[in-house]
């Protein structure tokens, strides 16, 4: 056992005593019950479980289904439920609902959470606007979505980095 | 409105158990309700997109595997687990379980078996037919069957159980008997001779004569089709006769028709939707309740199934009451219809009596246990006339895989089967199929629902017809595409508009298709170049569809929809609050779905089976102005836009003109005689603006608080049922007579209740259309470009163009979402994802992603794919099925593609770069 403390969605967590083999999805999903970040296949697969690590400035999407949540002691996370902050959705929370992004939207969290990444990293660093199709389908490919076949969350994240080209393009 | 929570209909008395359905609600918040009412009062949300779109983007919980116990007020704190386990060998004899190696601190502190049900005196439904469990001493009756349920006080606990005995052999396992032997699920011949006239009456059909079938079947359960002349069969002697004229003729044909013979295989796949099944019971043994929380795409018929399962139990696990709720779906795609799941999650409450208990696979268990795609083996002959290129006859015989389980095996082989000429009109056809019982994990309803795979092959057969002929494969689609009016192969007409020949004028107007050869010419070096077309007509509906439906409008003018459909991403919510908006202007910001516990004002009963029914018995029945033929359905088949919105449409079309429209005139001053108030079909919607020429626009806001000033019909509920056409019903309303679409009324006025009114006359649908195979169709086309790496095989999609037609779009971004989710689906299946049928295949339990591979976003023409779709005919022409359709011809398109890049015509699936890769060498 562990006593596991980490930051999530900007508020400290723990430390709260866990199995050195518990899952970061089950410490996530049971533990603490915050059940909007998913489990698809415990394989590292779909990422439908994947969660946003802040480390030093750079952030980074990792699954959590096999990930030991002793693994994430010190880190601070971001999941999809610390996305919209004083009552209003992010602009991409926004482009996927206008755009019809998801259906089930069981993968939306990963998708989110990827999405978001890829724009605050674009943000730190733009990228030629002929690069940015390329760029959507690298940074979302690992993703998977049974419903929707990718082309309106590819079109919603390109909006939000269109509709702010100053700031994600070069 | 909102419903009075725990008021519930008793909807049956399954051995005197009272069962309600309700709609999972709130977890969070004192109303049980809020939480899946979306979008939800008061909350912000974006001018455009889904209804549950901001529910989703926030990580709310809203799926069946997102509730714990904790979540749901009045339940115990603490939730306990269960695990299932199943079977990894169906050839030998099952001696029991070998949980020794499970650490003490993982083990379970109860384990039932098959020797602990067969105690307790469960009834397995009749469409679930089969051990439960495997007993000890018998052999599996297929792989993954369950052999026992562990239930777990903890979660620790259970977790280190789960994933120990999924990585060690836990099951003993004695001698060898190999597989057990089962009779077929079914087996039936659809033959079709036109008449010398198409517009007189056939010389055979299967409406006319009725669906046979043969009496006599081999050891091995496979039927034997020849005319046996015997009585027995004697009906099936005529039909067959038929069906051999046909064959004798494709067998020895004239030098002046072209006949293909082709043999075509397709795999078993897994739906993948992406949230495993899950569920979550509570069994309190004082009060004798069942509390169920699950989503399934058939929350009625879960709910009666669980309900017979333990209606004659022992009174320790017979509840008095069970309290059924349904959740948002985390992807269905057909496999979560029917599904065996509620029975287990059942027994885990059961057995864990006090003890709220989660039962939620993990992907191994999803693979290892979840209903499957029919695997086929198809053998197809087609005859062409090569002066015309008309074709004179077609003839197949399918055999399908349903493994372990019956389940919905039965009518894929019946859908598949009557899909087989696709979109085309062919004087003689004659067409057997057998769903055979095997080892492998059940089969059942999934996406496209056989047709996938028989007009897979169909499309494939066509097009090397084309070839053969020669002809452009577009124009010989377009010289035998079904007209409309045409006849379908059981006999009967669509009743709905038949746009072959526009679908296939658009394939073959685009650049995609228009410039094939060219592209041909300027591929790189090494690189294979090839140009496919395909068209499909897929039925929606299933013969038997429900809707129930509610619309309500308060004083300030705020609409709330109730629906019975449930949400698995279609976008029904969405599709429900334009419909409804279409008649009474605003869009609803409470939309409840999968919700069939606030209809019982309606008093609805059913009697009867709708498929087999008697016409007298039917006769008899809807005298009594509140029988029904079925109630409820299950959101499948495409049938949300069509279906799943009825109900809620002709409610709000009541509201419109029996509350809405007087509340109007009365703001107007316009006396009930004028002429102008009988103007109510001239009036429409700008926003929530009514608009009638001449006269000053009136907001919503202001007529709907008019309405309640003056007590009007502020709500309307109603249910409608097709049996490929809609029951009308008259009623009298507000002094007038209101023939509708739907076969049963309840009008609320003012802020009163819901009132039920007595039909005055009903027509259902005749039962002789249970004859029918499909009336109901939409058509869908695909073009698309490949190219290929001769080096590796390895295959790219460059270009891809589907054009649909669903008549009114009633949410198009759905529409367009259900398009190109249906070809990542149809790339998948044509090109990725295999599973082995029996040791080898997921029932070993050792399947997950990484293993099965499923389309990702690189494996599409991610900016190159487009989706046209058709305008409606007419304003007048309502909503038709797409969901399935949209895959079908994509899966062929990419075949005939690859035969014109390689000169190669695969006929199975999936075909694989290393395929490709051998063919070229």
């Amino acid at each position: 056992m562990t006593a596991l403390s980490l930051t999530i969605n900007g508020r400290a967590v723990g430390p709260i005593e866990v199995r050195d083999d518990l899952s970061m999805n089950d410490f996530l999903r049971e533990v603490l019950g915050m059940t909007g970040t998913k489990f698809g296949c415990g394989a590292a697969q779909c990422l439908s479980c994947a969660v946003i690590v802040d480390d030093g400035g750079i952030s980074a999407t990792r699954p959590t289904c096999i990930a030991p949540a002793v693994d994430f002691d010190g880190l601070s996370i971001r999941t999809v439920e610390g996305h919209a902050t004083g009552g209003g959705l992010t602009p991409l929370q926004v482009s996927f609902i206008e755009h019809f992004a998801f259906q089930c939207g069981y993968c939306t969290p990963g998708f989110l959470n990827e999405g978001q990444v890829l724009l605050e990293r674009l943000a730190r660093d733009p990228i030629p606007r002929a690069d940015l199709e390329r760029t959507i389908t690298e940074a979302l490919d690992g993703h998977l979505c049974r419903c929707s076949g990718y082309v309106k969350y590819h079109e919603a994240v390109r909006a939000v980095v269109l509709a702010d080209a100053g700031r994600y393009l070069t | 409105m909102r419903p009075s929570r725990r008021e519930f209909l008793q909807w049956s008395a399954a051995g005197g158990i009272s069962l309600s359905l309700s709609r999972m609600a709130s977890a969070q918040t004192p109303s049980f309700l809020d939480r899946e009412t979306l979008p939800g009062r008061g909350v912000v949300h974006p001018a455009a997109g889904r209804v549950d779109g901001v529910a989703k983007v926030t990580g709310a919980k809203l799926y069946a595997s997102d509730f714990r116990a904790a979540d749901l007020p009045g339940w115990p704190a603490e939730t306990h687990h269960a695990l299932l386990l199943r079977t990894p060998d169906a050839s030998h004899v099952y001696e029991g379980l070998a949980l020794d190696g499970l650490d003490a601190s993982a083990r379970p502190a109860v384990i039932v078996t098959a020797e602990d049900i067969a105690k307790i005196g469960l009834r397995v439904p009749a469409f679930y037919t089969g051990d439960l469990f495997c007993p000890l001493g018998k052999t599996p009756l297929y792989l993954g069957q369950p052999v026992a349920l562990l239930l777990f006080d903890r979660f620790d606990a259970y977790d280190r159980a789960r994933v120990f005995l999924r990585d060690n052999p836990h099951l003993k396992f004695g001698a060898e008997t190999g597989p057990i032997v089962g009779p077929n699920y079914v087996a039936f011949r659809f033959t079709r001779v036109a008449g010398p006239d198409p517009n007189g009456p056939d010389l055979y059909s299967p409406i006319q004569e009725g669906w046979i079938r043969p009496g006599f079947f081999e050891g091995s359960g496979r039927p034997i089709w020849e005319p046996l002349p015997v009585a027995e069969g004697g009906e099936y002697v005529k039909g067959a006769n038929f069906g051999t004229q046909i064959r004798d003729e494709l067998a020895k044909p004239a030098a002046s028709t072209l006949v293909l013979d082709r043999q075509f295989e397709t795999q078993s796949i897994d739906p993948m939707f992406l949230e495993p099944e899950a569920g979550l019971a509570w069994y309190e043994p004082d009060a004798k309740k069942l509390e169920i929380v699950l989503g399934v795409q058939s929350p009625f018929e879960a709910a009666e199934a669980l309900a017979h399962l333990v209606g004659e139990a022992q009174p320790d696990f017979r509840p008095a009451k069970i309290d059924a709720q349904f959740c948002y779906v985390g992807g269905g795609f057909g496999g979560r219809d029917h599904t065996p799941f509620p029975l287990y999650m059942t027994l885990a409450a059961l057995y864990f009596p006090g003890k709220p208990v989660r039962l939620a696979h993990d992907r191994f268990q999803q693979f290892q246990g979840g209903i499957k795609r029919h695997a086929f083996k198809m053998r197809s002959r087609i005859g062409v006339d090569r002066a015309t290129g008309l074709i004179t006859a077609f003839a197949a015989d399918h055999e399908l895989d349903g493994g372990g389980l019956a389940n919905y095996s039965p009518s894929v082989a019946v859908v598949g089967a009557t899909a087989a000429i696709g979109m085309y009109d062919v004087p003689k056809v004659d067409v057997t199929t057998v769903a055979l019982h095997s080892r492998g994990v059940t089969a059942g309803s999934m996406r496209g629902y056989g047709t996938l795979q028989t007009m897979t092959a169909l499309e494939v057969l066509v097009d090397e017809a084309a070839t053969s002929l020669p002809l452009d494969p577009i124009e010989f689609r377009r010289r035998n595409a079904l007209k409309v009016g045409g006849r379908t192969m059981t006999g009967n007409p669509y009743s709905v508009s038949v746009r072959a020949p526009e679908i296939l004028d658009k394939l073959d107007a685009h650049a995609i298709w228009r410039d094939r050869a060219a592209e041909k010419t300027r591929a790189k070096p090494g690189v294979l170049v090839g140009t496919g077309v395909a068209v499909a007509a897929k039925d929606y509906g299933t013969g038997a569809d429900c809707s129930l439906g509610s619309v309500s409008i308060d004083a300030e003018g705020r609409i709330t929809i109730h629906s019975d459909s449930v949400e698995m991403g279609n976008g029904i919510g969405t599709a429900l609050a334009n419909r409804v908006a279409g008649h009474i202007g605003g869009i609803a910001d409470e939309v409840t779905v999968a919700q069939v516990d606030v209809f019982d004002e309606l008093e609805l009963f059913k009697s009867g089976d709708p498929y087999s029914i008697t016409q007298e018995e039917q006769d008899k029945a809807a005298a009594d102005p509140r029988w029904v033929p079925e109630i409820s359905s299950a959101t499948s088949a495409s049938i949300g836009a069509h279906v799943g919105t009825q109900a809620a449409a002709e409610a709000a079309r009541i509201l419109f003109r029996f509350g809405l429209w007087p509340a109007a005139l009365a703001i107007w001053g316009i006396a009930p005689g004028d002429p102008r108030a009988k103007q109510h079909g001239e009036a429409y919607w700008q926003g929530e603006t009514l608009v009638i020429s001449g006269l000053n626009p009136l907001p919503l806001k202001a007529i709907a608080a008019k309405a309640h000033a003056m007590g009007g019909v502020t709500g309307a509920m109603t249910h409608a049922f097709s049996r490929w056409a809609w029951a009308q019903a008259t009623f009298d309303v507000a002094g007038e007579s209101w023939t509708a679409d739907i076969d049963a009324l309840a009008l609320r006025q003012g802020s009163g209740e819901f009132t039920r009114l007595d039909r005055k006359a009903v027509a259902f649908p005749p039962a002789d259309y249970n004859r029918i195979g499909t009336s109901f169709s939409s058509m869908c086309g695909t073009t698309l470009r490949i190219e290929i790496e001769r080096a590796t095989g390895r295959l790219t999609i460059a270009k891809a163009y589907s054009v649909v037609e669903c008549g009114e779009a009633l949410v198009p971004e759905i529409v367009r979402g259900q398009s190109q989710g249906g070809f990542a689906m149809g790339v998948g299946y044509a090109l990725l994802e295999n599973l082995p049928l029996y040791e080898d295949g997921p029932g070993n339990g050792q399947w997950n992603l990484g293993r099965y591979v499923v389309a990702r976003a690189s494996d599409l023409p991610l900016h190159d794919l487009e989706v046209e779709i058709l305008p409606p005919l007419s304003p007048r022409e309502p909503p038709k099925g797409m969901a399935e359709v949209v895959m079908i011809p994509v899966v062929p398109a990419l075949l005939n593609a690859i035969f014109d890049a390689t000169g190669h015509r695969f006929q199975s699936l999936p075909v694989t770069p290393q395929m490709i890769k051998g063919v070229l060498a």
